[in-house]
């Protein structure tokens, strides 16, 4: 893992470097950046004055230390950075993701069993419509229905901008508010949580309902599902408790690719419903040309993508016994 | 227990409870908006909290909410008012400044604020030669004779220097406290920026209560405040980038006060709670001709004159605010001193044609890359194809090229664009900082740029204006000014958007301020 996160990190920085875009005028304004005394400042201070190579070195050495730089948009360590802005990543990913297993795998099932009827059909549609549907377009027609219409469902940002959110422990609001005992703010949290996960896990839906529907077809017609018809065994049974933990090892992978998905997607998401999270970020930072910030976001999702592989891997294991056992 | 039973058991314990949590009213938060802060939507640009870094127009805000300056700016965003100096005086020359300070002013923590305060904050504006730092360019010495009075000596005469005191960024800072936290005035050395992105210094109405970058910059009220006490206990600004979801946090009541709306999303308020003010505003969005970046040959003065004449300004103004804005003469924004009279800009294609066939200038191709950038309403994108479809008309092709800022900003610094699109908004009163930065005076920034030759006139105008004491004598070498300007055809301000003030009807106090863009002191709910 160690080596795969240097070459990302050298992979970005030399990318970002390459790139024919001057990060100065984030940092002066466009105003000053014919002003020699505050560019030669600017640059002093963050290094720019330096070959690339010795930045490179630098940014490398820092590293290795655990320092991912300082940020030139928010000027705060961007390790700080993701580390406030995880929590919120987190939060929405999970909620998108439970959302997206639960209602996939359930229409999944329900296309399987109703193949080529009504509920097949509606069921594929609107997989087909969460994987097709840009993000940003989908939010801002949730928003426009369910907030600005409606009223349903409360508007931008994780909490009521009038309100405080609970003090932080996980920096989860939900699991924070319950660890406080508040389930007001819980309650407001989880509203918060509806539109922009719902937008985050169409897609994961799409994937997971029709993924769901292909592996029970082909377990359908395998033996042991004749055979356990034959015995009697209600079809609920043959399915919930047969068919479809077999059908479910090739969804894992793909549950577990997805989260990591999710957490580099949440780009577009996070920034139609100002969530605070790293995925707002990192449309600030490619924007400004921070080019700590945009190292540190990618190294992250290089992260979330090995972590989420590893544990693909091992709840393969535990669904899968044959696994274990080899 | 089967272990199916436990499952079930525990999902239905799970469910009920997340019922009951639904069910339940909020202890935390106050929700609706019934709440006694002021929420403000902003798409936000903080690039520092640090007062000697910050620059922005968040900034601004920021800045003369909490970090007062010596000279304040009346609503009519003309008259220099008192702030924390009492009264101020300037020699004939222009070349020194003396300001008395206000001995009843405090900073939050209660200690007086003294002429050593002032001092330290311009010293280390200068110093750590932060994005504002032009401002105090002109300082040679401050004097600090007693702890009331400060002495202030120009290295060239300056007479734009009061309204330069007046820009926020010249707030004063609590030298003690800022030096406790590691501040100088040397960038090597300073070390306080960080401890300044969760705390403040100074001795405005409010302080920094914390700031959460992406997410919001919260003020509460400074009890300890020396002047009038300030309607709200807390200020809130709240990021948000979409001007369309501003207006859905404005009408549902979520904020109260929106100022980055464009005039077609205020056209959309219908609720009978918001109320939204057209007013003029001096930012403006312009058109610059580089004759001297790579591609710009052909940009000879009358080409450039051609290309100013075949421009449909009122089309512009529609295409882009749809109508709500104003033509600009030249650099010199509408209400700035040296703007009235001058010519306003007119289409007029047949002159136009005939100034491109005297120069014997046939189906020119002109590079336009420009910055995606939409500003005060004015997406570039339209405006750009607008410009296009005009010049079109006079036999120039337009290669559009929109990209973003940073990659705009390696171009121009290095080859230089010959039609590109930018915006300017003051950071101050005076009519100088657009002369020192539009007009073609030794290494201004579009001298530089457009890759021109040096304006002896202008510079020996702007020479003559700081030196002169008189506001009547140097509106009249403003306007010289902004006509020679306007005849060096390299800057063409193609819309001057109105700004809407949207807020809740409640909410009373607001207008525009060209020093410090929204004054949170004067805002009150009533």
């Amino acid at each position: 893992m160690p080596l795969l996160l240097f070459g990302i990190a050298s992979i970005v920085f030399v990318v970002s470097r390459l790139t024919p875009a001057d990060p100065l005028v984030s940092i002066v304004g466009e105003r000053n950046l014919t002003n020699p005394g505050i560019v030669a400042a600017a640059k002093a201070r963050w290094g720019l004055d330096r070959s690339v190579v010795v930045q490179y070195f630098n940014y490398m050495k820092n590293l290795l230390h655990g320092d991912m730089g300082t940020s030139f948009s928010t000027r705060r360590p961007v390790l700080s950075d993701l580390a406030d802005r995880l929590p919120a990543t987190l939060e929405l990913t999970f909620a998108a993701l439970a959302l997206g297993v639960v209602v996939g795998m359930t229409l999944g099932v329900l296309a399987a069993r109703r193949r080529n009827k009504l509920t097949d059909h509606v069921s594929r549609f609107f997989a087909l419509i969460g994987s097709s549907l840009p993000a940003f377009w989908a939010g801002l027609l949730l928003l426009y229905i369910f907030y600005a219409k409606l009223g349903w469902l409360p508007g931008p940002g994780r909490f009521d901008p009038r309100g405080t959110p609970p003090s932080k422990i996980t920096g989860f609001f939900t699991l924070d508010a319950l660890l406080h005992g508040d389930l007001g703010a819980f309650k407001e949290s989880v509203m918060h949580l509806v539109l922009p996960a719902s937008v985050l896990g169409w897609g994961v839906v799409g994937i997971v309902t029709r993924l769901v529907r292909a592996s029970l077809l082909d377990e359908f017609s395998m033996e042991y599902v004749r055979v356990a018809r034959a015995m009697g065994l209600h079809e609920r049974t043959v399915v919930n408790t047969h068919a479809l933990r077999n059908a479910l090892l090739p969804t894992i992978t793909i549950v577990a690719f997805a989260f990591a998905f999710l957490i580099t997607g949440a780009v577009l998401t996070e920034t139609v419903f100002s969530w605070p999270g790293v995925g707002s970020y990192a449309v600030d930072a490619s924007r400004k040309l921070d080019f700590p910030a945009i190292i540190g976001v990618t190294i992250l999702g290089g992260v979330a993508f090995l972590v989420t592989n590893l544990i693909s891997d091992i709840a393969y294991a535990f669904a899968d016994p044959r696994i274990r056992l080899s | 227990m089967s272990r199916s039973i436990r499952v079930r058991v525990m999902a239905v314990a799970v469910a009920g409870a997340l019922i009951m949590a639904a069910c339940s009213s909020s202890s935390s938060s106050s929700g609706g908006g019934g709440g006694k802060s002021l929420l403000i939507a902003r798409d936000m640009d903080v690039n520092s909290l640090d007062p000697s870094r910050a620059y922005c127009d968040t900034c601004q805000i920021y800045m003369t909410a909490v970090y007062e300056t010596l000279i304040g700016l009346d609503k009519d965003n003309t008259t220099l008012v008192p702030r924390l100096a009492t009264k101020w005086e300037s020699n004939a020359d222009q070349t020194e400044f003396t300001f008395h300070l206000d001995p009843k002013a405090k900073f939050a923590d209660g200690s007086p604020v003294t002429s050593k305060d002032v001092k330290f904050s311009w010293e280390r504006l200068g110093g750590l030669a932060g994005a504002a730092s032009y401002l105090v360019s002109t300082i040679k010495s401050i004097d600090t004779p007693d702890d009331l009075t400060v002495k202030v000596g120009m290295s060239t005469a300056n007479s734009a220097f009061l309204a330069q005191v007046n820009a926020s960024y010249l707030g004063i800072v609590n030298s003690k406290v800022a030096a406790a936290q590691g501040a100088t005035a040397d960038a090597k050395t300073d070390k306080a920026e960080p401890w300044f992105l969760a705390n403040s210094a100074g001795s405005g109405p409010f302080v920094l209560e914390s700031y959460t970058s992406g997410s919001e910059l919260r003020l509460k009220r400074n009890d300890k405040y020396w002047g009038a006490k300030v309607n709200f206990p807390e200020v809130v600004m709240k990021e948000t980038k979409d001007a369309v979801t501003q207006r859905q946090q404005l009408e549902s009541g979520a904020v109260d006060i929106s100022m980055q709306i464009s005039n077609d999303v205020a056209k959309g308020i219908t609720s009978k709670d918001v109320s939204v003010h057209p007013v003029p505003s001096f930012n403006y969005v312009y058109l610059a001709l580089s004759p001297g970046a790579k591609g710009g040959e052909k940009l000879t003065p009358k080409v450039r004159q051609a290309i100013r004449l075949a421009l449909d300004y009122k089309g512009l103004i529609d295409a882009t605010v749809g109508g709500a804005g104003l033509p600009q003469a030249s650099p010199i924004p509408n209400g700035f001193a040296g703007s009235d009279g001058l010519p306003a800009p007119a289409q007029d294609l047949t002159k136009a044609k005939q100034l491109l066939s005297d120069e014997g200038v046939s189906g020119l191709t002109l590079d336009a890359t420009f910055p995606t950038l939409n500003v005060y309403g004015v997406d570039f994108s339209t405006a750009m194809q607008k410009v296009q479809t005009d010049l079109k008309a006079v036999g120039i092709t337009l290669q559009l090229n929109p990209v973003e800022i940073s990659v705009w900003a390696d171009k121009i610094g290095k080859d230089g664009i010959p039609v590109t699109m930018l915006y300017f908004a003051p950071d101050h009163t005076d009519s100088s900082q657009y002369v020192q930065y539009f007009g073609l005076l030794k290494a201004s920034q579009w001298q530089t740029w457009a890759k021109t030759d040096v304006s002896q006139s202008e510079t020996d105008l702007l020479t003559k204006a700081f030196g002169s004491q008189d506001a009547t004598a140097r509106a009249a070498i403003y306007k010289q000014l902004g006509q020679a300007m306007i005849d060096d055809q390299v800057i063409i301000p193609v819309v001057n958007p109105n700004l809407f003030l949207a807020s809740r009807s409640d909410i009373k106090g607001l207008y525009y301020s060209a020093c410090c863009n929204l004054v949170l002191a004067q805002l009150s709910r009533g």
